[in-house]
C-alpha cells in the first residue's frame, strides 16, 4: 500500500514547547500564563490575543495512507498544505474544515471548532477527530485517542479539545479522518423571499443524501449537490433553478465579501428555525440552523435567538453574555488538565466560566 | 433481624432504610436471591452481587441515589439493559445497582427537526421503529439492538454495523440530561450539548461518550434521526482465504467507495450462523464479506458496479447480490445471531473488540489464529471490517479448571497485537472490567493519571461506577512487572 510523503517542511519543536509549559507549571521564571496562538489567521474573527507561545513552527504531515482514510498532522501545518496533499490522492478531510488565509493553521481550526456550509448535511469537525497528542498543563506529552475509526479506550480528550481555544493544553498533533472527493458537485439558485425559506426547508429534507450545502442570501437559495454524477444530475433535473455563482470555497473560509462588515455575529439555532432576520444583513446556512448577522444589534440577536432555544458567538463587535456553559464541569477540568490555569487564561475567562462574554 | 442484615454494616442498612424511602416495594431489591440476576453483564464470566439493586422510575429517583450514595459514601454503578460485554454494568460489592431500565419511554420524535427524545432505558431497536412511520430511524446498531438500552448505548459510545458511513452514538446524539456527581453541582441536573449543531463551551458531551457511567448518570438523550434510504443493496461476496476477504476490505476503501455497512464472516462463525439460523452463507468459503450500499437509486447502481468489479479482482470466489428484501433480511439476520450461534457450538464463549487499521485485519486475523493454538482454544470471527473493528470470539469451557485463565491470556495477547500494529483494546465495547490491565499497555502512566484527573475533577468522591475503565498506578505497575517477567 502506498505512503505518502508530504512536501511540508517538518519540524517537531515538541520538547521546546514541553519545557516551557513545564517551567510555567513549576512557577519558575516570571511567566505564569501562555497565549497559545498559530498563524493568527483567525485574529479578525475575535480571537485576536497576543500569542506568547505560537505553534506555527511544528509543522509536518506525521502519516498518512489513503487506504485507511485517516491523516495525522502536527499542528502548526498549514491546512492548504495538508489539503494538496488530499487533493493528489482524491481525497479531503471528512468534515469541511474553515481556513481564513493560506497559513491557517489545522491546530487553530481544531481550537476554534468552526464548521463549514456542509456541517449540517455531513460531519462536523468534531466528528471526525480520531485522536491527538498534547502538552498538558503540567508540561507531559501525552497522547488520547488514536489512528483507528473507533476507540473507546479511557476518556475521549481528543474531541474535548475541539474548539476548547487551547485552554486545555497545547495540541502537538491530530489524527482526523479522511473521505474520497465526491465524483461531482454541482450547485443550483432560486429566488426566494424569507417568508418562503420555511417551504424549502420541507423540500430539502427530501433532497439527502446528496444535498451538501445550503445558502440564503440576497433574496437567492443557493442548494449544493455532490456524489455520483448519475445522481446528481438526477436530483439536479428534477429541481431545476439555474447554476449557482456562490463561491463555497470562499463562504466556508469566511472570505466572501458578506463577512468583511464592521460586527459580525452568528448565530446558532435548532435545525429549522425561522429567525427574524430584520437586524443587520444575514446569511442563512445549514436550513435556517445557522445564520450569520453582520452589523447587526447583537443584544437584539441574542434575546431572539435564546428565545428559540439557540445561542450567539460574536466574532466581531459588542460582545453579548454567554448562556448554556456549565460552568462547574468547565472549572473542574480545567483544573484537571491544566491544574495551574497556565494555558490561554483570557480565553477562559471569556468562554467558558459562564461569567464572560462570547 | 434478617439473616442478610446480620452481615451488614450499621450504615448499610441505614443506607438501604433510607433508599427504601425513595424506591418502595418491588423497586428495591436487597435480598439474595433477587440479586442474582444482576451480578452480571452480558460479560458472565466476571460477576459481583450488590448491596442492594434499585429500579429507577424517573429523573428524581437518580437525583435522589445519588445523594443517598454521597451521604453514606456508598459507590454506585448505574445499568441500563444490561447487555454490555466489558463488565462495566457489573455491580460493585458493598455498593448500589442503579438500574435506568424502566426509565424506557420514548418522550417524542420530531419529525421535522429529524430528533427523538428519550429516557435513558428506552430500547435502541424500539426508537427506530417509532421513527419509522416519519421515514426516519436511528443509525448506530448494535448487534444488542433489540435489547440494548440507548443510555448504555451513550454510556459505551456504541457502535454496530452501519456505522462506518453513518457514525457511532457520538455521532448520533444532540443532547443528553445528565444527574452531575462534581462538587460544584452535585446531584443537579445539567443538559450537555444542544439542540443547535454546535454547542457553547467545551464538547462535554463527546467527553460523556464512552465514560462508561464513571462522570454523570444519563437521564435523557435527544438523538439525531437519519431519513431511511431511498434504496439498499446488498451484496455476499464468498472468499477461499480470510486474508483474500480482509484485503478486499482495503480495496473497496481505495476504490472510493464508503459502504454503508461492510462485515467479514470467518468459517467458523459461518458454519455456526447456517447451523443456526439457515441464513443461506456458502459452507466452502473460508471468509464472506456482506456489504450495504445505500442512497439514491443511482448512486447505489454507480457503487454496485464499483464494489462488484472491486471484489472480482481481489480474488472473490463468487459475488451474491441480494434479489429481494427477505434475502437481504436473512443474510443480516445470520450476521447479528453470530454471537448466539457461536454460543451453541461452546459452553461459553467471551468476545474481544480490538480494533485495527484496515490493512492489518489479515495479520491480527492470522496472529489469533496462532496465538489460539497456544492455548489450545478456538476463536471464531465476525466483525465489522469497514472499520477494523474486530470481535474475536473464544470458544471455552469454564467447566475446565483453567480455561478461563487461558481465555484470558489468549483474549491479552491478541488485544496487545492489535496495540502493537497502531489499534486500540476496544472500539465500541468499552474497559469495564474485562481489559483495564491492557489500558497499562495502550497508555503512559502520564496518561492514566490524566484520566484519573479527569475522573475525580468531575467525581470527586468516587461514587461512580469506581475502579473500571482505568487503572490505578499500582494494577498498572503490577500487570507491567508480570507482562515482563512471564512473557
Amino acid at each position: 500500500m502506498a505512503d505518502v510523503t508530504s512536501h511540508t517542511v517538518a519540524c517537531d519543536i515538541s520538547d521546546a514547547i514541553a519545557t516551557q509549559v513545564a517551567a510555567a507549571y513549576r512557577g519558575e521564571g516570571d511567566v505564569a500564563s501562555i497565549c497559545l496562538g498559530g498563524s493568527g489567521s483567525r485574529a479578525a474573527f475575535g480571537l485576536g490575543d497576543q500569542a506568547t507561545l505560537s505553534l506555527s513552527g511544528h509543522t509536518g504531515v506525521e502519516d498518512y495512507q489513503p487506504d485507511e482514510l485517516t491523516l495525522r498532522a502536527r499542528t502548526g501545518t498549514p491546512i492548504a498544505e495538508i489539503e494538496a496533499l488530499l487533493n493528489a490522492n482524491n481525497q479531503w478531510f471528512a468534515a469541511e474544515i474553515p481556513s481564513p488565509s493560506s497559513s491557517s493553521t489545522l491546530g487553530g481550526a481544531i481550537a476554534c471548532g468552526w464548521d463549514g456550509p456542509g456541517r449540517a448535511f455531513g460531519s462536523a469537525l468534531r466528528d471526525i477527530v480520531l485522536g491527538c497528542q498534547l502538552v498538558n498543563g503540567r508540561g507531559e506529552i501525552v497522547r488520547f485517542g488514536g489512528q483507528v475509526m473507533k476507540n473507546v479506550a479511557g476518556f475521549d480528550l481528543a474531541r474535548l479539545q475541539v474548539g476548547a481555544l487551547g485552554t486545555l493544553g497545547a495540541m502537538l498533533d491530530v489524527t482526523l479522518r479522511l473521505q474520497p472527493q465526491p465524483e461531482c458537485t454541482k450547485s443550483v439558485a432560486f429566488d426566494v423571499a424569507p417568508e418562503g425559506l420555511d417551504a424549502w426547508w420541507q423540500r430539502t429534507r427530501s433532497l439527502r443524501p446528496l444535498l451538501s450545502g445550503s445558502c440564503y442570501f440576497e433574496g437567492r437559495l443557493h442548494l449544493r449537490f455532490s456524489g455520483r454524477e448519475l445522481a446528481v444530475s438526477d436530483v439536479l433535473q428534477q429541481l431545476g433553478g439555474e447554476v449557482s455563482p456562490l463561491d463555497w470555497r470562499a463562504l466556508m473560509d469566511l472570505n466572501s465579501a458578506f463577512f468583511h462588515g464592521e460586527r459580525l455575529a452568528c448565530a446558532y439555532l435548532p435545525r429549522y428555525s425561522s429567525l427574524p432576520l430584520n437586524s443587520g444583513k444575514a446569511l442563512v446556512e445549514w436550513e435556517g440552523a445557522r445564520v450569520w448577522v453582520r452589523d447587526g444589534d447583537h443584544l437584539a440577536l441574542a434575546r431572539d435567538v435564546a428565545a428559540l432555544g439557540g445561542f450567539v458567538r460574536v466574532m466581531r463587535g459588542p460582545a453579548v453574555s454567554l448562556q448554556g456553559v456549565t460552568s462547574a464541569w468547565h472549572r473542574a477540568l480545567k483544573s484537571a488538565l491544566d491544574p495551574k490555569g497556565v494555558f490561554n487564561p483570557v480565553h477562559f475567562d471569556r468562554c467558558f466560566t459562564g461569567e464572560g462574554f462570547a | 433481624m434478617s439473616h442478610i442484615d446480620s452481615v451488614r454494616t450499621a450504615d448499610e442498612q441505614a443506607f438501604i432504610a433510607a433508599l427504601r424511602k425513595v424506591f418502595p416495594g418491588e423497586r428495591l431489591f436487597v435480598n439474595r436471591e433477587n440479586l442474582a440476576p444482576y451480578e452480571c453483564d452480558a460479560l458472565p464470566v466476571y460477576t459481583t452481587q450488590a448491596l442492594a439493586v434499585a429500579l429507577a422510575e424517573s429523573e428524581q429517583d437518580v437525583v435522589e441515589a445519588l445523594q443517598l450514595c454521597k451521604k453514606f459514601g456508598i459507590p454506585v454503578v448505574s445499568r441500563g439493559a444490561g447487555t454490555g460485554l466489558s463488565a462495566g454494568a457489573k455491580p460493585i460489592a458493598g455498593g448500589l445497582l442503579l438500574v435506568t431500565a424502566p426509565m424506557k419511554q420514548i418522550l417524542e420524535v420530531d419529525q421535522v427537526a429529524m430528533t427523538a427524545r428519550v429516557q435513558p432505558g428506552a430500547i435502541n431497536q424500539q426508537l427506530s421503529i417509532a421513527s419509522a412511520p416519519h421515514g426516519l430511524y436511528y443509525a448506530p446498531d448494535p448487534s444488542s439492538q433489540i435489547a440494548c438500552s440507548i443510555g448504555g448505548n451513550v454510556a459505551e459510545n456504541a457502535g454496530g454495523v452501519h456505522c462506518l458511513k453513518y457514525g457511532v452514538t457520538v455521532q448520533n446524539v444532540l443532547s443528553l440530561r445528565l444527574v452531575s456527581a462534581a462538587e460544584e453541582n452535585f446531584g443537579e441536573v445539567i443538559t450537555l450539548g444542544s439542540n443547535c449543531l454546535s454547542q457553547p463551551g467545551f464538547d462535554l458531551l463527546a467527553l460523556v461518550h464512552g465514560s462508561e457511567g464513571g462522570l454523570g448518570i444519563i437521564t435523557e438523550v435527544t438523538v439525531k434521526l437519519t431519513p431511511v434510504p431511498e434504496q439498499t443493496r446488498t451484496l455476499m461476496a464468498d472468499f477461499g482465504s480470510v486474508r483474500q476477504a480482509a484485503d478486499a476490505v482495503s480495496a473497496i476503501v481505495r476504490a472510493g467507495v464508503i459502504p454503508a455497512a461492510l462485515e467479514m464472516m470467518d468459517k467458523l462463525a459461518i458454519s455456526a450462523t447456517e447451523a443456526f439460523c439457515k441464513a443461506g452463507y456458502n459452507l466452502d468459503a473460508a471468509g464472506i464479506l456482506l456489504i450495504d450500499l445505500d442512497g439514491h437509486p443511482l448512486e447505489v447502481e454507480a457503487e454496485l458496479s464499483i464494489v462488484e468489479r472491486v471484489l472480482a479482482e481481489s480474488g472473490a470466489i463468487a459475488v451474491h447480490l441480494a434479489s429481494d428484501d427477505e434475502q437481504r433480511a436473512r443474510w443480516w439476520k445470520g450476521r447479528k445471531s453470530a454471537f448466539p450461534a457461536i454460543g451453541r457450538l461452546t459452553p461459553d464463549y467471551y468476545c474481544i473488540d480490538g480494533t485495527v487499521p484496515r490493512h492489518r485485519i489479515g495479520d491480527v486475523l492470522e496472529a489469533s489464529e496462532r496465538f489460539a493454538e497456544k492455548y489450545a482454544l478456538r476463536v471464531a470471527n465476525v466483525f465489522h471490517a469497514g472499520d477494523g473493528n474486530l470481535h474475536p470470539i473464544i470458544m471455552f469451557d469454564g467447566r475446565e479448571p483453567d480455561a478461563l485463565e487461558r481465555t484470558e491470556k489468549l483474549a491479552a495477547d491478541i488485544l496487545e497485537y492489535c496495540i502493537e500494529v497502531g489499534g486500540t483494546i476496544t472500539g465500541e465495547h468499552g474497559v469495564g472490567v474485562e481489559k483495564i490491565n491492557q489500558m497499562a499497555v495502550q497508555f503512559s502512566d502520564a496518561e492514566l493519571a490524566q484520566f484519573r484527573a479527569i475522573k475525580s475533577a468531575l467525581d470527586p468522591h468516587n461514587l461512580l461506577n469506581p475502579d473500571k475503565q482505568i487503572p490505578t498506578l499500582a494494577r498498572c505497575q503490577e500487570y507491567r512487572a508480570l507482562r515482563s517477567c512471564c512473557g
